[in-house]
């Protein structure tokens, strides 16, 4: 339980892994997995009848189908599997190869993996390499297209010459647009078919990007479509309920929660992590996992979960921290209450903090915070020495032209996000909020920090140490040096109410300084 | 009888059509007989330089997926079968080498290969080129053609154009014998050599275009047609030819016909085609029937954006309609804020049951952008935080409207959202 939940990583595993989608999802990391699935596609196994590949494919009969016969005997035209994410494009497609008939050889390259052209020459090179294992394995990795078709022709004519099928796949084309030369490498990759002129190797694509988007790109030989749909509610249903330990109490647990889940999102990876704790909550109340619910339970259980669901709808995919995942735990004693006050927060997210900073670096992210919200005009106005009270006179006079002219600036602030400051507004703010919160902080008495009589000093030094670490971290955003003033400008990336959380934490009346319409 | 024929029948016939589909020689073999083609033009072009032992220059022009490389294929092996000794073929492709360096080392390459000569990794560009000029010498005193077929020949036509010059000005010369042929998609190809390598050129080109209806259905016949005296069993032959006899003149078919040869009448989208239905053939019986036909031609109809509109789950679609809502009110730019203040107006004012927090929504938004339904309407701003970056929908609102209607899911408030807007 103290171990994060990843709903990302543990997509595959999870979703797919016909052992355990309830049992706790195990941090196996995608790749490790689908590392298995190439493995046995590579092997020597015994042939298995086509109905253990359907039964592998839930859901995907059709697809499967399809994707057998348009790779089935040799010669084929080249194919592009294509649809959204986690539909099971690659699942599909290893399975199938695995499934064929004399066994072929497999060259597989995920491009996500491959950051370059130069890195995917080189491993689709080495996996042939190893395959045919006769050929110099010392060769220089080629960057040149020409170079590599080159090889690559040589490679694939001596597997071919010994009587095999290669399949070729290219996985993740979508990301190879993003590329520096993306363009001609994916022209390249997808005219492969003309280039190589091997009858005895079949090239396969996948994709989550639609065909539409290589159009610009293709050659004469357009591969042929194969789409994988998303789940529908049902599939989806007889998915998440495979290896289900007690098939009845998941299937009621399901029948209340999946239809307004769904509605949020459709798939399945993200679904079976969002539903792992939440049946886990839908049992609390049962002393024995393995009973069959009846009609009162069932209510009884309903009743339980309720209002976990309406905060579970709202912290879809938030990924819980150590800390509060704890204080869940707590909350499971609290009782409804507390989920009640833990939804009534902004946006059903706790309101602690959940990690530990310097309070000298909250103050800087507090002021950087502020230096982005801000205009830098109203600097003074904010933090002349007599505070803040006066300021709010001041603006309760303002007349309606200019409420206008700010609810526009408002407008802009929305739209062009927190504006970028230089370093010395920056200090000056930080100087600011710590002066006047000196009398603040004489008062309470903060445990974590080594303040004194002299706080402010304390807090001044080691300034541009604390402001790297913030940039490090992502919290500020640092951007290269302006041309005109020369000096680098930071921008701070977090949001109000990190912002709130951390004034909160240590006691610093930061919506006083805010500059509202 | 059909059903009667076993398994392995259907399965080699299968592997036979799969085997003709695959092979452009074979896609292209009915030319060779029928005179008039670009095929009987084209040998014609090369024979006699070959024989007459003159220099040529030759464009195959027309839109991708009609044949040129196939018809090319052809010619050359005509030509060595004819003419055993006397040519040698360089290939060059504009994707590959379309760097002069690169190029001139290939050329250098596959010279050193057909003549058994060493080739030299090491030698530099001006080594290449005068060694290509010198090969051209000698080839053509030993009365050898040398062909250069130029594939993609647009893109050699990018820069300086220096090999392109440097060919065809080694063709000047009364002691070379060689002939270029430049095949590329853009029909303007011709035009986009400079002055000094226009003036070299010799202006022939052979324009490939679509085949007429009738002529695919020539094709389709040669293709999916089996030979009596194949070594598939005679009554099955009979029986599957008869069968694509009468699905061939059905009137169904035409309109499959049709409506295929609307959108691309290429021969590759064609054979796409043609691969297909033989893929989805009924392997108890080997036999084609009229289902293989509409089956394949639904699946390569699809329209992808519609699919993966159906694909999406309620709370995406209220963001599409939200950002059509913007889009409708002219809002020049916006980004997912604004995304969010509409979003939540919606809720207010008809206090559905999808009110979602705002993390919920990004994630629907991070999901919309996945699947490039929307996108970032700026290239720039990568350092700025996604939700303040301005998007643009990639999706017509007449798209979103049909697809809602598609929709069984879809709540009755969000087609009324898209209609109300639309009205005013």
């Amino acid at each position: 339980m103290s171990q994060p939940i990843t709903p990302r990583r543990a997509t595959r595993a999870t979703a797919f892994a016909p052992d355990s989608p309830t049992s706790p999802p195990k941090s196996r990391p995608k790749s490790s997995h689908r590392r298995q699935l190439l493995a046995a596609a590579a092997g020597p196994k015994e042939g298995e009848p086509l109905d253990a590949l359907l039964d592998a494919l839930p859901c995907r009969r059709a697809q499967a189908t399809d994707l057998l016969r348009l790779l089935a005997p040799a010669p084929a035209l080249p194919v592009l599997l294509h649809g959204g994410a986690a539909t099971g494009k690659t699942r599909a497609l290893l399975l199938a190869l695995r499934h064929l008939r004399p066994s072929p050889r497999l060259v597989y390259a995920a491009l996500r993996s491959l950051p370059s052209p130069r890195a995917l020459f080189a491993s689709i090179l080495s996996q042939l390499n190893a395959l045919s294992s006769s050929s110099s394995s010392r060769q220089r990795v080629p960057d040149k297209p020409s170079d590599f078709i080159a090889a690559l022709r040589d490679a694939l004519a001596a597997v071919v010459a010994q009587g095999e099928l290669v399949y070729l796949v290219f996985d993740n084309l979508e990301v190879a647009r993003g590329w520096d030369k993306g363009g001609q490498l994916l022209s390249l990759l997808l005219r492969l078919h003309d280039l190589l002129r091997l009858p005895q190797v079949v090239l396969v694509y996948v994709s989550s990007a639609t065909p539409d988007a290589y159009y610009t790109m293709t050659g004469s030989v357009e591969p042929n479509h194969v789409y994988f749909p998303d789940y529908t509610v049902d599939e989806a249903r007889d998915i998440l309920m495979r290896g289900q330990s007690n098939p009845k109490l998941y299937s009621s647990f399901l029948g209340v929660v999946l239809k307004p889940l769904f509605r949020v999102t459709r798939r399945v990876d993200e679904l079976a992590a969002l539903l792992e704790p939440l049946f886990r909550r839908y049992c609390e109340p049962l002393g024995d996992l393995q009973a069959v619910p009846d009609e009162g339970m069932r209510r009884r259980l309903f009743e339980h979960l309720q209002p976990h669901l309406a905060v579970a709808l709202n912290e879809t995919f938030s990924v819980p921290m150590r800390a509060s995942v704890e204080k869940c735990k707590d909350d499971i004693s609290g009782g409804k209450a507390s989920v009640k006050r833990q939804f009534g927060g902004r946006d059903g997210l706790s309101s602690e903090l959940e990690f530990h900073m310097s309070v000298s670096a909250k103050y800087l992210l507090l002021s950087a915070f502020l230096a982005s919200r801000n205009p830098a005009t109203l600097d003074a106005a904010l933090f002349d020495s007599t505070g803040g009270s006066d300021n709010r006179n001041r603006k309760r006079k303002s007349s309606q032209a200019s409420i206008d002219r700010k609810d526009t600036m408002a407008e802009e602030i929305l739209m062009k996000g927190p504006g970028t400051f230089p370093l010395e507004r920056l200090l000056a703010i930080f100087q600011c909020i710590t002066s006047v919160s000196e009398d603040v902080l004489d008062e309470v008495d903060c445990p974590d920090s080594m303040m004194d009589g002299s706080g402010t000093n304390a807090l001044m030094s080691d300034v541009l140490l604390q402001l790297s670490t913030l940039c490090n971290s992502n919290f500020l955003f640092k951007s290269r040096s302006c041309p005109l003033e020369g000096s680098a400008r930071y921008r701070s990336n977090i949001d109000e109410d990190l912002a709130l959380k951390v004034a909160r934490s240590v006691g610093f009346p930061l919506s006083k300084y805010m500059y509202r319409r | 009888m059909a059903a009667a024929a076993p398994a392995p029948v259907a399965g080699h016939a299968h592997a036979v059509l799969r085997g003709r589909l695959c092979d452009p020689a074979f896609v292209h073999s009915c030319l060779r007989s029928s005179p008039d083609t670009n095929y009987s033009k084209l040998k014609y072009l090369v024979a006699s330089s070959v024989s007459e032992a003159c220099n040529n220059s030759v464009l195959l022009l027309g839109p991708r997926g009609c044949g040129k490389g196939a018809v090319l294929d052809m010619v050359l092996e005509d030509l060595r079968k004819e003419h055993p000794d006397a040519i040698s073929v360089i290939r060059l492709n504009g994707m590959l080498h379309s760097d002069d360096n690169c190029a001139t080392k290939e050329i250098a390459r596959q010279l050193c290969l057909e003549h058994q000569l060493s080739f030299s990794k090491m030698a530099s560009s001006d080594d290449n080129t005068e060694f290509m000029i010198d090969m051209l010498r000698e080839c053509g005193l030993a009365h050898k053609t040398v062909i250069f077929v130029l594939e993609e020949f647009d893109l050699f036509a990018q820069g300086k154009q220096r090999l392109l010059y440097s060919l065809l000005d080694a063709m000047q010369s009364l002691t070379s014998q060689a002939v270029v042929i430049g095949m590329s998609c853009r029909l303007d190809a011709d035009q986009l050599l400079e002055k000094r390598v226009r003036s070299r050129f010799s202006h022939r080109k052979l324009l490939f275009v679509p085949s007429s209806l009738d002529d695919i259905q020539r094709l389709m016949e040669h293709l999916l047609m089996l030979e009596k005296d194949s070594s598939l069993p005679t009554n099955y032959v009979t029986e599957y030819n008869s069968r694509l006899t009468s699905i061939f003149s059905n009137k169904k078919f035409k309109g499959v016909l049709d409506s295929l040869t609307d959108t691309d009448a290429t021969t590759s989208n064609i054979l796409r085609f043609l691969f297909r239905v033989v893929s989805y053939m009924d392997m108890e019986s080997g036999l084609l029937s009229m289902e293989c036909f509409t089956d394949a031609l639904s699946s390569m109809q699809r329209q992808p954006k519609m699919d993966s509109l159906q694909d999406l789950s309620i709370l995406e679609l209220y963001i599409l309609v939200c950002m059509n809502r913007l889009e409708d009110k002219e809002q020049k730019s916006y980004n997912f804020n604004t995304i969010i203040k509409e979003y939540k107006s919606i809720q207010d004012a008809y206090k559905t049951s999808d009110k979602y927090a705002t993390t919920v929504c990004f994630r629907a938004f991070e999901h919309l952008l996945d699947r490039e339904l929307i996108t970032f309407a700026d290239t720039k701003g990568r350092n700025v935080a996604l939700e303040y970056r301005p998007v643009k929908l990639l999706i017509s609102s007449r798209e979103l409207a049909q697809s809602l209607n598609l929709n069984t899911t879809c709540p009755a408030v969000l087609q009324k959202l898209l209609d109300r807007e639309r009205y005013m």
